[in-house]
């Protein structure tokens, strides 16, 4: 505490030593034992997120080196909030469900009540969300991909055996549908790849120095990341679906119409045929495709193959 | 992470924004400070005796000053000669990613009239955190919604008006028109979820948002109704005695239905993973294994099985005729 507040209401740079002077614990220790501990708490300041900063008061001078604590870059900024913004920050304080993450949460929002921001979340009706996160890689994936650090561990894809050892530089931590995937460069195989955290086989290891890499432009970010969402739809279905069935199917159609026989035809449109004949196949004779062909050989195929498993063939 | 492991951390960085605090808040109650900060009340007067000996100097008027007198007698707080703490320092890069990864939940869940709200706190919290670049480091997606859907609701339960939804129940495949007063809107597990009191069931339910084909202002009132809200857990689907099931042999290619579904591992047989896998009722099984056609076996029951294939082939009659 005392270092902190010793730097940073100085505006020259104090050297080592008129810091030694100026610190009661510091004095007292001998030379050895303050060097360690000097070294410790300008450490644990960057732990903090406090930046100490290096220079010399006066360049004509071979000044030994000194160190000061620069007021505009560690104090928080005046964030002129409203009071539905500050409501919103208020809010989003109580998202955690994650006990790391919720005590973050709680000093973020401390500091801010202590810049004078009053917190009233009752100014705000908004949906109240809540973000978990069970995967036991979840709090170091993020906290490398905070710090760009690299990491390796274990994954294990469904279906495999054996889990494989990965290299990867971590980009982005991300939360689809509930789930956490990490987003980075796998250095064995030199290329973007994305992991499902629970998927890592005991702990992920950070593997370097923060700062290690940097991480490329939003655009390749985000192009890494687009296998957990759906592909734009570049086909049309037509269906014809029993009445009132396949609701799910309706939901996503362009057009309805209902047709001679009582059944409706659907314009469905769709980018992955293998994705709609698992659809349509699930709901039997209630959803037959018209169109086009290659859709209706996977539907066929599909339910073929569930005959065939029975040994009743097709 | 770099949040501070150990408790003297912790507590450095709690008196670094108490300091300003009890500045801007003179005469504040220990038990408000305490509860403000997550923290009991011991810890703060803990915190403040510390204080006392830490300040830009060692000498009188260079160290903080707590006014003991009014801590014992009283339980309020004054300070003094702290003037050279006078602001909470910037967001640390784990405060900044884990607030920016709430707000971006918050985002995807909020009403069109409240996103310009929550993106203006977004951008103000980003220029607040230390760490450069930290807060690209994580973001959050939620199922997407109908906004006409989400804007009627969501003005539905802040005026407390009365809902009528069309709900689609998928494991079943129908749709049922309900009239719901709504209670709570929530995300859990990526889902935006309406809790509501539903009139047809005469209780409480939950509905999934994406699943509201269609919501409209009944222009009435909601009413209040004597229910507790009951506590939605992580395991929104709860497996009882009850729950229907059904025992798989799993090809490699559908071992991913072990990560989204609860299941019980029975082994290895015959190169296949069995399993028991349970959820939603017959109809719903029965569409998991012909969606998975192929790559997903039915052990039992045996009436499951004779559906599935009794459904193949009826399906394929279709297509031959």
């Amino acid at each position: 505490m005392n270092l902190i507040f010793t730097l940073l209401v100085t505006r020259q740079y104090l050297s080592k030593d008129q810091i030694r002077q100026a610190i009661a614990d510091y004095r007292e220790s001998n030379q050895v034992a303050f060097e360690r501990k000097f070294e410790r708490d300008k450490e644990e300041l960057r732990e903090l997120g406090i930046a100490v900063e290096t220079g010399t008061n006066d360049k004509y001078f071979d000044d030994e080196p000194g160190y000061r604590i620069r007021r505009d870059t560690a104090e928080l900024p005046d964030l002129d909030l409203t009071r539905e913004e500050a409501a919103v920050l208020g809010l989003a304080a109580q998202v955690w469900e994650h006990a790391g993450l919720a005590s973050s949460s709680t000093s973020a929002l401390v500091k801010l009540k202590a810049a004078g921001v009053d917190v009233d979340t009752d100014v705000l009706r908004m949906a109240e969300p809540k973000l978990s996160a069970h995967e036991p890689a979840f709090e170091v994936a993020l906290d490398a991909a905070a710090r760009s650090v690299p990491v390796r561990f274990a994954y294990r894809r469904p279906g495999a055996d054996e889990p494989t050892q990965r290299h990867v530089e971590p980009w982005r931590i991300l939360s689809w549908r509930g789930r956490w995937y990490l987003v980075g460069h796998d250095v064995d195989r030199d290329a973007p790849r994305m992991f499902r955290l629970s998927r890592v086989v005991g702990d992920l290891e950070l593997a370097g120095e923060p700062g290690a890499f940097r991480r490329p432009p939003e655009e390749v970010v985000s192009a890494a990341a687009t296998a957990l969402f759906p592909r734009p739809s570049d086909r049309t279905a037509r269906l014809s679906v029993a009445p009132r069935r396949a609701n799910a199917l309706r939901r996503t159609a362009t057009h309805v119409e209902t047709g001679d026989d009582g059944r409706d035809v659907l314009v469905v449109p769709f980018s992955t045929g293998w994705d709609l004949a698992a659809e349509i196949a699930s709901y039997g004779p209630d959803v037959v495709v018209l169109d086009p062909p290659d859709l209706r050989d996977q539907v066929v195929a599909r339910l073929r193959a569930v005959l065939a498993d029975s040994g009743v063939g097709a | 992470m770099t949040r501070p492991a150990n408790r003297s951390a912790q507590q450095v960085v709690r008196m670094l924004a108490l300091v300003p605090y009890l500045q801007g808040n003179d005469g504040v109650p220990v038990r408000e400070v305490a509860r403000e900060f997550g923290v009991t009340p011991k810890q703060i007067r803990d915190d403040l005796r510390l204080l006392m000996f830490t300040g830009v100097g060692e000498y009188a008027g260079e160290l903080i000053d707590v006014d003991l007198a009014a801590l014992e007698v009283d339980d309020v707080i004054h300070i003094r000669d702290a003037e050279f703490l006078s602001r909470p320092l910037r967001l640390t890069a784990d405060e900044g990613v884990a607030l920016v990864a709430a707000l971006r939940t918050l985002r995807a869940s909020a009403s069109g009239s409240q996103l310009p709200i929550v993106d203006a706190a977004l951008a103000k919290l980003e220029t607040a955190v230390a760490a450069e670049g930290a807060v690209e480091a994580v973001d959050v997606h939620v199922a997407d919604v109908d906004p006409a859907v989400r804007d009627t609701v969501a003005a539905a339960l802040a005026d407390g008006r009365r809902l009528e939804i069309d709900y689609a129940t998928d494991s079943r495949d129908d749709v049922t028109t309900r009239q719901v007063d709504p209670q709570r809107l929530f995300t859990r597990q990526g889902h935006t979820y309406l809790e509501a009191y539903c009139l047809r069931a005469d209780d409480v339910r939950f509905f999934r948002l994406d699943r509201v084909v269609r919501a409209a202002d009944t222009g009435r009132l909601a009413e209040r109704h004597d229910t507790t809200s009951r506590d939605l857990g992580d395991d929104i689907f709860e497996v009882g005695e009850q729950t229907p099931s059904a025992v798989l042999d799993l090809d490699p290619a559908a071992h991913w239905l072990t990560e989204y579904y609860t299941v019980e591992e029975l082994g290895d047989v015959d190169g296949r993973r069995r399993v028991r896998l349970y959820g939603g009722d017959e109809a719903w099984l029965r569409r998991l294994v012909l969606r998975n056609g192929g790559t997903v076996h039915v052990v039992e029951p045996h009436a499951l099985r004779v559906q599935v294939l009794d459904t193949a082939r009826s399906a394929l009659a279709a297509y031959d005729g």
